[in-house]
Order: C-alpha cells, then structure tokens, then sequence
C-alpha cells in the first residue's frame, strides 16, 4: 500500500470541494508516522466530542509506533456518501479503519441519521443508545468496557453506549455483557467499530486505553 | 475590606427592595447576586432587566460585589454531554456579561463535579479547556471568573496545592479562585489556602464549619460564624499577610428558623469583628 500524506490531501481538497466538509488532517491530526500513515480525522460538523479527537491525537505522539495504515473518524454521527464511499475504498486497499460512535449524546434525530448512515455506508447495524448511569442505582452496570482484541484491556465507559448488533463481524468489547464494539474484514482492510468512544478516555490520560490503542496499531 | 451578603439570602417572601433595604440597614456595604437562584435574576432577565437591578441596588445605597450561580451544580462544564457543557458555558458567559452591566468584575463558578459517572481526570481536562476561552472573554469585559473550592460537594480540587496547579493549567489571569472558608472541612485549613492562593483570590465567602460532622442527608454542616470550628484568628491573620483587601460575602447555609432577618445582623457585626480583627 502505497498512500502518501500528500495523496490523502490531495483527497481532503477533493472532498471539501464537494462540500461534504471533510476536515484536511493538519500536522496535528497526523501524530504518527514512524512506518505507515495513520490519519485523526473527523468529519467536520459531524464530530459530535471534539476531545475526542484531541484524544486520539495525543495517545498517537511521534513516539507511537504504527505498523499499519490506518483512518480514525473519532465520534462521528453522519457520514456524507462521498465520506462513506472513500472509508470503503481505503478498507478494500487495506487500511484499517476505526469508526468511533458519537451517537450516545446525539439526540434522537441525529441518532437515527447515525445509524442509517452507518448501515447505508459501512453495514454496520447499531442499536439504540443504552445510558448507564441512571437515578436507579440496582440498574446501574459496571462502569467499564472490557475489550478482548487486540489486547484486554479496561476502560471506563462513556455514559451512554451505542451496542452493536447481530452481525457478521466479531464482537471485541462488551460492557457487562452488552457488545459495543465489533471487528470486521473488509476486502483487505479491517473496519473497527467503537460504540463506547475511546477518545475521551484517550484524552483524560487513561494508560490501558491508550496501550490497547497502540496494540491496536502495532 | 467590605462585606457583601448573598441575595439568595433575602427571605423568599420578601422579594429584592424590601430585601436591599434589610442588607443596607443591617450595615453590608454591598450584595451578591446569584444568576438562577432568586426569581429577580434568571437567564432569561434581559439587558434592560439586569440595568434596572443595578439601579435598585445603587438606590438602596449598596453596589454588586459580584455575580455568583448554582446553575452549574445541574449544567456543570465538566459534563460529558456536550449539550450540557455548552450550556454550562453560556452560563458563565451571561454571568460575565451581568456583571459589566452590574458594575462589577468579578463572577463565581463551580467548575467542575466529580461525580460516578464523570472520573476526575475527565473533569480536570475538560475544566481546563472550557476555562481557557472563557477566561479570554472575561479578560477582554474585565472581569474575573473565581472558580470555587466546593471540596466535599464537587470532590473536586481537594487541597490548595492541587487548586494552585488547577489555574497554572488554565493560566489565564482573569481565572482565579473564589476562596469559600468554610468548604475546606475536615479536608485542610483556610488559612493556608489563603497563604498559598494570595493574589488568585477573587473573592471570599464566608460561613463556618463543623469539621467534626459529616454531611449526612439534609443535615448542614455548615454554620453561623464564630460557631463552628474555623480559626478565625488564623483566617484573618493570612488575609492580612497576603493583603487582601477585597469583599467577604457572607453566605449562610443554615438559616435563622425565627427571625430571619435578624441573621443578617448579626452576620454583619460579626463580619466587622473579623475585619477589625477584635477576635
């Protein structure tokens, strides 16, 4: 695979010249190159947590190690058909692909344009929000999702989580239980989904979110 | 120094002139005005509103000390909602621009809450990065923003080194800390809060604690002063030695049960026992 940053520039002015707003990864949003590119980007207007993204950017500092290419879209809630079109491509030229949900906190509209968008463009079927805290303290679930791929690891939850549904694929993170996270081969890329966003723990300095993120891209 | 009292404080049937002619006649040079607590000043209180507040205050003979919110204990900037924090935002936006309309400049903000579901790292980082714009629209009214040590109820900031790090963090010079004297519990001593935090103090309210009972249901554990278990010798002695000069605002949580306005006076005579340091 032979993509440039140059390359993927060239697209973000493509993309923003279509207007579906597709923010051009800065210095910033391109941390690690130490082999492979490995590119921040959220979709512009549809990032629905901004720290997210900080997040992702600082767990990736140049010291990160990346053995393959991959593309973060860090709690997006639609994804414009061109968006989406491009994400397929890059995973059938074996990129992987990390798609963060930004649908817990978006309200129930948006909720339902997240979840078309992610069924229309990446066939991924997700089901509604599942809030974890709530007043009632005996429906209160353990507060951390336990990702089992790449490595195990423990993160605290985001509040409301976005499960995944029955799908081909395989399921890489439950909290009690509940799945929210799934891996899944697509052409020669490998397209993760991540219902509990991981960039804010990312960016709040939590380590094992950070060594599974690493391990991820070892 | 001056001394200044909350109009949250104002019997809730007494309604605000009849309420500024009490803290005036009980010897307070000043008022704080809580946005949200009291039905005279909301986020829906306009410009003209707010003006018309200002006049009523300077015609009772007294000035705002500052404008201070518990809207944040609901909509605080460290929720994860992003929603929420956007609200919180533009609370602290409406309290800077009250308070140039009011005449003052300086506003109270409670940070930041630690709750179960939010972790104190989140808390931290999202507190600094709200902190930090905020601070550049405060600079540019003139206005200082007191963020304040509520140590047991925000779990938040608990010691003053902690605090100290907190605003080099935000490093803004318009984001102090609003140092209450009473919310340092059983958690650390007032005295050396104000020795640390200096020229960062804002403002200062003033109440006492009994350090020796846990907030337990609605049980208060805060206090008239001189009846809980302060030093305030010590207090107003760290005042002296860092040179503060400023307002105490009196905030009582415990409230008179007969004769509420009787509380007023007191606290007001108290207070000017603390300033003539006759303790």
């Amino acid at each position: 695979m032979d993509i440039t940053r140059r390359e993927f520039v060239g697209y973000g002015i493509a993309a923003g010249a279509m207007g579906v707003g597709l923010r051009l990864p800065s210095s910033t949003h391109l941390p690690a190159r130490t082999h492979y590119p490995c590119i921040v980007s959220p979709v512009q207007g549809q990032c629905s947590l901004p720290e997210s993204v900080k997040g992702y950017c600082s767990a990736l500092r140049p010291t990160a190690v990346t053995r393959r290419e991959t593309w973060i879209v860090p709690a997006v809630v639609d994804i414009p058909s061109p968006i989406g079109k491009k994400l397929v491509e890059f995973l059938h030229r074996g990129w992987t692909i990390i798609v963060e949900s930004g649908g817990g906190f978006a309200g129930h509209l948006n909720f339902r344009r997240h979840r078309r968008a992610l069924r229309e463009r990446l066939h991924v079927d997700v089901q509604a929000p599942v809030a974890l805290w709530t007043d009632d303290s005996r429906s209160r679930r353990t507060p951390y999702v336990d990702y089992t791929w790449p490595s195990s690891a423990k993160v605290r939850d985001f509040s409301r989580v976005v499960p995944v549904g029955d799908q081909p694929g395989k399921i890489i993170a439950r909290i009690d239980g509940l799945p929210v996270a799934l891996k899944r081969q697509v052409g020669a890329g490998t397209l993760i989904f991540l219902g509990s966003p991981l960039g804010p723990a990312l960016w709040a300095g939590d380590s094992e979110a950070k060594r599974w993120l690493l391990a991820l891209l070892a | 120094m001056k001394k200044s009292i909350g109009d949250n404080m104002i019997p809730k049937d007494w309604g605000f002139e009849r309420g500024l002619d009490l803290v005036k006649r009980a010897g307070f040079d000043g008022i704080e005005l809580w946005l949200g607590d009291v039905s005279w000043f909301e986020m829906t209180t306009t410009d003209t509103q707010v003006r018309e507040l200002r006049r009523k205050v300077e015609n009772a003979g007294l000035v705002v000390s500052n404008v201070s919110t518990g809207l944040h204990w609901a909509s605080p900037l460290s929720a994860r909602d992003p929603a929420v924090r956007a609200q919180a935002a533009r609370i602290v936006e409406r309290q800077i621009e009250a308070a140039v309309l009011l005449g003052t400049d300086a506003i109270l903000v409670v940070a930041g809450l630690v709750t179960e579901e939010v972790p104190y790292n989140e808390v931290y980082q999202r507190c600094v990065d709200a902190l930090k714009p905020l601070g550049d629209k405060a600079a540019r009214a003139g206005v200082k923003i007191g963020c304040e040590n509520c140590n047991s109820e925000q779990r938040f900031l608990i010691s003053p080194r902690e605090f100290w790090q907190f605003l080099n963090d935000v490093s803004s010079a318009a984001v102090g800390i609003h140092l209450d004297v009473g919310n340092i519990h059983d958690t650390g001593f007032a005295e050396q809060w104000i020795e640390i935090h200096g020229p960062r103090i804002t403002r200062i309210h003033l109440k006492d604690v009994l350090k020796h009972r846990g907030r337990c249901g609605d049980q208060s554990v805060y206090t008239n002063l001189f009846l809980g278990d302060n030093n305030w010798p010590a207090i107003r002695a760290a005042m002296t030695k860092v040179g503060y000069d400023g307002w105490l605002i009196a905030e009582m949580e415990a409230r008179y049960r007969y004769a509420p306005d009787q509380q007023f006076y007191d606290t007001a005579q108290a207070m000017d026992r603390l300033i003539a340091g006759r303790l």
